[in-house]
């Protein structure tokens, strides 16, 4: 499935900062992350919270810069990118976070949210036909075209995780960073967002990193997967071997702790 | 069967500020040294039950039903004082949040040599108070009690904060510990730490518990029965291991279906179409018939039952599914 070169790949990035825990500051290191990604692969990122993976997330996603070690994508050194190839980037990664209301601007319609993205990014398309895509972008997330007039808090956490996913995928992007898209829906909710999920690669063929702490439905989604803990990538490799036969004595505990 | 230890029966509660029927038919029993688990999704109404029954809640009151409480029935009238005096004696409460329930400018030790004066009064003697302090901190886990108890809750992980908390709540030597939402902050690995010291401390020391939560798979390896909540109503009373070998409640299938756990393939966990319902909306009938695949007119046409004293196993659809 992975084509040879990789569409992300990281090599020994390390990147340290101060994290604000509780009164006072500590240095948080990142250390080593090697993470090679294929096209069309679903990758998994494990972690508990504070292991890094968040971080990994926003390298990914050039949210956030990194201290040492490489960065290619598609086969270019991110740091030698010119303007115009940052900009494109920008619309061939996309990110959906774990707080979808947090992701939305409150003062805008969904629909005009979801176009928004497409004036950025496409700006070759007319008003007509931007209304045209954002309202087939909202049917395919499960969502009624008719309610696009409507603002975020008018809708509940799953359905403005759906309009926080098809913001995302309007700029028709290669790569898909989810950071813990369902930690913050109810149970019920969580599987629909999940079908969703699948229905997504499946259909859209895309590249999706998924970050979660989640050890059962990274299980289920993803081809492979990275284990992170306090800053560092203890075991990887494809989710089936990884999640059933744990190589590392701290992927092990974690899954024994797993209901 | 002895009397059980804590009594529910035909539970509704209203806020105070309009009177709205917030939950309502609510009746369960939990026995002594039995774990019970309390499950639903946001909204359910689980956590305003609890905190209503054993008298936390301000803006909320029983407003009909009777709950009795090792032996004594606790009259509706000054219904969360009479409960409040119970709590920190013979029952004990441990919350969601361990940042939010510690002092956070005492020392952990003060806290908890506190609360054993309040159990057990004061002519214990320093010494002995701080020696059973001690003893309670090792028995929760907490690494080199002596150098712990001199520290202030910021100086802890959420885990051990947690087991701190626990400590001052086992140090009433309750016969109920109630814990709301207990791992919810914490990481897989201290979550399972938590949850199986509860466990063991029930199973040595006779301890009842209620432990809610919105996941049924940790209360399905964890418990003995469990209460299913739904939009303010008690839909469902299974055994644990009743879910996923027997029929049960239409929506407490559908919850268990949700899960992605362990064992489960991809095509064997199945969403519930729709949004869940909050506790408080104005209904007749099952507050599930909106997302139900088996609903018909009935379902939301007739009063939901009540279980029939408190009975050990209950299923409240309309259409008998999971009656026994």
């Amino acid at each position: 499935m992975a084509s040879p070169e990789p569409l992300v790949d990281l090599a020994g990035i390390s990147k340290s900062f101060a994290r604000r825990f509780l009164v006072q500051n500590r240095t948080f290191r990142l250390r080593d992350i090697d993470i090679s990604i294929g096209r069309g692969e679903v990758v998994g990122l494990l972690g508990e919270s504070g292991s890094g993976k968040s971080t990994v997330a926003n390298i990914i996603t050039r949210l956030t810069g990194f201290d040492g070690g490489r960065y290619h994508y598609r086969g270019r050194d991110v740091s030698t990118l010119t303007r115009k190839e940052s900009f494109a980037f920008k619309s061939d990664v996309q990110i959906v976070f774990q707080d979808p209301y947090g992701s939305l601007n409150p003062r805008a319609t969904v629909r005009s949210s979801v176009m928004e993205s497409l004036l950025l990014h496409k700006p070759g398309l007319s008003r007509r036909e931007r209304i045209t895509r954002a309202n087939r972008l909202l049917e395919e997330v499960g969502l009624n075209p008719e309610r696009g007039d409507h603002y975020p808090h008018e809708f509940s956490g799953g359905q403005r995780q759906r309009i926080a996913i098809a913001r995302a995928l309007a700029v028709e992007p290669e790569l898909l960073v989810c950071d813990e898209p369902l930690s913050s829906l109810d149970v019920s909710i969580q599987a629909q967002i999940l079908e969703l999920f699948v229905r997504m690669i499946r259909e859209r063929h895309l590249t999706i990193v998924f970050i979660s702490h989640d050890v059962n439905v990274v299980r289920l989604i993803c081809d492979r997967v990275y284990i992170m803990n306090d800053g560092r990538i203890v075991e990887n490799g494809p989710a089936q071997d990884v999640l059933s036969n744990p190589q590392n004595e701290y992927t092990a505990r974690l899954l024994e702790a797993v209901y | 069967m002895d009397e059980p230890l804590l009594k529910v029966e035909n539970v509704a509660i209203s806020l105070r500020h309009d009177g709205r029927s917030m939950v309502a038919g609510v009746s369960f029993a939990v026995n002594e040294r039995e774990v019970f688990g309390i499950v639903g999704e946001s909204g359910s109404g689980k956590t305003l039950l609890t905190r209503t029954l054993f008298g936390l809640h301000d803006d909320a009151f029983l407003s009909r039903g009777s709950v009795t409480f090792a032996g004594e029935t606790v009259p509706l009238s000054g219904y969360a004082a009479a409960m409040r005096k119970r709590l920190g004696h013979a029952i004990g409460f441990v919350l969601q949040d361990p940042f939010s329930s510690l002092n956070p400018t005492m020392r952990v030790g003060k806290q908890i040599t506190e609360a054993i004066y309040l159990a057990k009064g004061w002519p214990m003697g320093a010494e002995r108070t701080k020696e059973a302090a001690m003893a309670l901190m090792s028995e929760v886990g907490i690494p080199e009690p002596k150098l712990a108890f001199d520290q202030f809750p910021d100086q802890f992980s959420g885990g051990m904060r947690q087991r701190i908390v626990f400590a001052i709540a086992l140090s009433q030597e309750p016969k109920l510990l109630v814990a709301d939402e207990p791992t919810t902050a914490l990481d897989a690995i201290t979550q399972r730490r938590v949850i199986d010291l509860i466990l063991d401390r029930s199973r040595r020391h006779k301890l009842a518990v209620i432990l809610i939560s919105h996941n049924l798979e940790l209360l399905r390896q964890s418990v003995d029965r469990i209460a299913v909540l739904y939009g303010g109503q008690l839909l469902n009373i299974v055994t644990a291991g009743e879910i996923g070998t027997r029929t049960i409640h239409p929506y407490a299938e559908a919850l268990f279906a949700c899960i992605p756990a362990r064992d489960k393939r991809l095509a064997d966990v199945r969403a519930i179409p729709g949004e869940p319902v909050a506790a408080g909306a104005a209904r007749i009938g099952c507050a599930f018939a909106s997302r139900c695949s088996f609903a018909e007119a009935v379902c939301r046409e007739a009063p939901l039952p009540v279980n029939p004293g408190a009975a050990a196993t209950f299923s409240a659809c309309l259409l008998g599914r999971g009656v026994h």
